[in-house]
């Protein structure tokens, strides 16, 4: 496994156990890496589009789906509670953890709570609708607004 | 990327804001999605879906038109 491999898998296993990202001093204690070794790897991850970082270079803003600063779309999974970038992102973490969850989202235009119960399979039946403003050509250009 | 109840709460959301409505997406077609892009997230050969896979997998769940194309995207 390369070395970025390891570095992804790092801070995706340490998010996932307490949910919320890793220091770049955690991730390198479990690669057994120096911090400038991992700092670098932060820069491909992030030029590869699986990580997005603060302007520091060394803070994960967004580890998608998990992100790194409380949003309105929280997601809990057996104890832990998660951030969700959006809310393509609160589903992606039961997905991406292939375990049952308790999504909390709002509907954006009436702030009416979303409760919303996550198995296996999929959400329950529910006749909420997700939407995106910006198109799919762009959601890069700005992903933190997207 | 956002959760509304309704069409009609979208549609007054995008009046707020002076924009057009975009095509909305149901819940079970989130979760695949959301199974798409981060079913393998967690390990080691994970990726993101290319551009010319993104299309496609829009199309298999009914999200087709221009606001789905995801061709100007680049990984550069």
């Amino acid at each position: 496994m390369d070395f970025d491999t390891r570095v992804k898998l790092a801070i995706y296993h340490a998010t996932a156990e307490v949910g919320t990202p890793p220091r770049l001093e955690e991730v390198a204690r479990r690669v057994a890496a120096t911090p400038a070794e991992v700092h670098q790897a932060y820069a491909r991850l992030g030029a590869s589009r699986l990580l997005v970082l603060e302007p520091d270079g060394v803070t994960i803003r967004m580890a998608p789906p998990f992100s790194g600063i409380p949003t309105q779309h929280e997601v809990r999974v057996d104890g832990v509670v998660y951030h969700a970038n959006c809310a393509w992102d609160a589903l992606g973490i039961p997905a991406a953890l292939h375990r049952s969850a308790e999504v909390r989202s709002r509907c954006e235009q009436s702030l009416e709570p979303l409760l919303l119960q996550v198995g296996p399979e999929g959400p329950e039946p529910s006749t909420w609708l997700f939407h995106c403003l910006v198109p799919a050509a762009r959601w890069w250009q700005d992903i933190v607004f997207t | 990327m956002l959760f509304f109840r309704s069409e009609e709460r979208i549609a007054l959301w995008c009046r707020g804001r002076g924009v057009a409505p975009n095509p909305s997406v149901r819940m079970d077609q989130l979760w695949h999605l959301a199974v798409t892009w981060y079913g393998t997230r967690l390990q080691p050969d994970s990726r993101r879906p290319a551009p010319a896979e993104m299309r496609g997998i829009f199309e298999s769940i009914g999200l087709q038109g221009d606001f789905w194309d995801p061709r100007a995207d680049s990984f550069a």
